[in-house]
């Protein structure tokens, strides 16, 4: 078993190592350390069938319960969690579909007319909006469009786009936060868990909502000079793009808005009706091939296998660990330094996970620490639904801190960056960094006041 | 319309490789394209020229530095693909131009009008350009072109295909110390026109 434990360790090591690098892609990065770690790990290590065929965890798919749940959510899986990915693929597949008929740009330009194009309030309405978009679209395709309207409004309105675009970074990511389907760590918390929509929402949702008016309170006061400063020309709004001038296929954008409001529906009430994440992942993205079928090669060829290979192959690497046991031992680690202190603990793992993720990819990071939890709860009776959204916010939350933390940040930093705009690390952290550090103590003195 | 000239001029610092770059321009009545670039880049833009100078000629630092969907959270990124996008499209148009360092020796090598030149000087030849040009003690004079060249040296090589100053890539390599600048300004328009058959 030792020798299992130690290629485990080094396989993930490697990993780690070779995403923050770059050198090579990150798919085929966590692709090669899980073949490796099914043949040394579990195959030279182990010698065990059992172990590769749990990590693989295929046979999962093939029951009713992964699409379909009566009554409580079952028992939680381990090593690949094909619900998260289908689910992922699924919406991947959705917004794409929404995309190529205009929604996004239309959505932006909408709202920009609706505050009559008005710097501070327009401001506002884009860190909401992009916050509660984000409770239902990954993060990347909300910065994507908000902060290419925000470049395209701020050189029409001449004012500087930096502020607006961090503003949406970080709402983007707090929205995120908020439901089950927001961010990938909650995916994978949820899914792996068996938690809820609504379990969520009326816990981590409740944090994000609180969290939010203090950080639009907060970036309001902090670039409220930057944002009027340059807008005191006056531009004729009427030569702005129409809203409508965004829609590329009306009967197209019709169908994909219902379509997105039905995968909301579903979302919100899967705990009601039993179907899974995984079910309404696979419903949504067929209900978009089928009434876009002449768009279908168009579709499927903007969706991103990469981020797909990179989950499936990152699962099986921290399978490795898990069955080895080495997540069994951090959890035993964390609850020696913490003593058995519960509020010592919590706090670990919020602010642990928070600073990691500013640094480091926190989707491994949240896949890695979920089977340290459950030990956790186990050992220590530990409630573990307060471990998950310890484990939720911190990861979530900390992500925002630096330009590298989350995909949204290199994204809509990159966005600023080609329009003229290059966002430091000095001048992202100089107001991304305070924001993170009020929101999680919000985070903390929450969970503290609730669950303990 | 007459034959594409593009003629570029990569540099050891202190080899007076920009001067030769902007005698070269006169000569063959050239525009050139330098630090000048990103003034071109935010003509027509509302830009910040001051910050993307910061990021100009500058190599990624690897660390703080994240690729999302080909998305890249550093502004030297940007700033490079913005320089790279302006020259190429610059070149496509069918314009001649000098210009100097920003890997255009692998950019634009495509172009069948590229004429890639790097120079490099004697050490004591660049010290005392240096100490003179920038009036530096001779301590500064070192400091600089060692940093200078590191800087140069990384940013081609993470941009470009070649590694910098490696002959194979270049039509020339010459020392400029050693026929002096004028020499070697002369030296490289007689070359010049004998390979466009001017």
């Amino acid at each position: 078993m030792l020798l299992a434990q130690v290629l485990a360790v080094l396989i993930f090591i490697v990993m780690f190592v070779m995403i923050i690098t770059e050198k090579i892609e990150r798919q085929y990065v966590t692709l090669g350390c899980a073949l490796l770690t099914l043949i040394l790990v579990f195959g030279v290590g182990m010698h065990s069938l059992t172990a590769v065929k749990d990590t693989l965890n295929v046979h999962s798919i093939f029951t009713v319960d992964f699409w379909y749940q009566a009554g409580e959510a079952s028992e939680e899986s381990s090593g690949i969690n094909w619900a998260t990915i289908i689910f992922i693929a699924g919406m991947m597949v959705m917004v794409e579909g929404m995309a190529r008929v205009g929604f996004f740009r239309w959505l932006c330009m909408r709202l920009a007319k609706m505050v009559n194009y008005k710097t501070i309030p327009l401001f506002i309405t884009f860190m909401v909006m992009s916050a509660i978009l984000a409770m239902f679209i990954d993060s990347i395709t909300v910065i994507l469009f908000l902060a290419a309207v925000t470049v395209e409004l701020a050189s029409l309105l001449k004012f500087n786009p930096v502020p607006m675009i961090l503003a949406e970074i970080f709402c983007a990511n707090l929205g995120g936060s908020a439901t089950m389907c927001g961010d990938p760590p909650n995916i994978i918390i949820g899914t792996s868990l068996g938690y809820s929509f609504a379990d969520f929402v009326t816990n981590t949702g409740v944090m994000a909502g609180i969290s939010l008016i203090a950080v639009v309170i907060f970036f309001y006061f902090s670039f409220r000079k930057e944002l009027t400063e340059g807008s005191k020309e006056k531009v004729d709004t009427s030569t702005l793009p129409t809203p409508e001038s965004a829609i590329t296929d009306k009967v197209g954008f019709v169908i994909s808005t219902i379509i997105f409001l039905v995968a909301v529906v579903l979302l919100v009430t899967h705990a009601m009706t039993g179907l899974t994440v995984a079910f309404i992942g696979l419903f949504i993205a067929l209900a978009t091939l089928i009434t876009s079928w002449k768009y279908i090669p168009e579709i499927m060829k903007k969706v991103d296998y990469k981020t797909i290979l990179f989950f499936i192959g990152l699962f099986v690497v921290v399978g490795g660990l898990e069955q080895t046991g080495i997540l069994e031992i951090v959890a035993e680690f964390i609850s020696k330094v913490s003593g058995g202190n519960l509020y010592m603990m919590i706090g670990i793992i919020i602010w642990v996970s928070a600073i990691a993720s500013a640094f480091i990819d926190n989707i491994p990071f949240a896949a890695t620490m979920i089977p340290v939890i459950k030990t956790l709860a186990v050992t220590q009776g530990v409630s573990l639904e307060t471990l998950a959204w310890a484990l939720s916010m911190g990861t979530d939350i900390g992500g925002s801190a630096t330009p590298i933390g989350a995909s949204a940040n290199v994204v809509g930093t990159s966005v600023a960056a080609k329009a003229g705009h290059p966002v430091g690390w000095g001048e992202y952290c100089k107001k991304a960094v305070p924001a993170t550090i009020i929101v999680l103590v919000i985070c903390t003195v929450y969970i503290f006041l609730r669950y303990l | 319309m007459e034959k594409q000239l593009i003629i570029s001029i990569s540099r050891e610092y202190g080899s007076g490789g920009h001067n030769i770059a902007r005698h070269l321009a006169e000569r063959f009545e050239l525009p050139i394209y330098d630090h000048n670039l990103l003034d071109e880049i935010v003509a027509d833009k509302h830009m910040n020229k001051e910050k993307l100078a910061k990021y100009d000629e500058a190599p990624r630092l690897k660390v703080v530095s994240r690729n999302v969907r080909g998305f890249s959270n550093s502004p030297e990124d940007a700033v490079a693909e913005m320089q790279f996008k302006f020259l190429k499209d610059k070149a496509a148009a069918g314009e001649s131009f000098v210009v100097v360092g920003r890997c255009s020796e692998s950019i634009l090598k495509e172009f069948e009008g590229l004429v890639p030149i790097f120079v490099i000087a004697d050490r004591d030849f660049k010290i005392n350009r240096v100490m003179t040009e920038r009036h530096f003690t001779e301590k500064e004079a070192i400091a600089a072109i060692a940093r200078h060249d590191k800087k140069r040296k990384a940013y081609h090589n993470h941009f470009a295909e070649g590694k910098w100053g490696d002959s194979r890539h270049y039509d020339m390599c010459i020392n400029s110390s050693k026929l002096g600048l004028e020499g070697t300004i002369d030296l490289l328009e007689d070359y010049i026109r004998r390979k466009m058959g001017m």
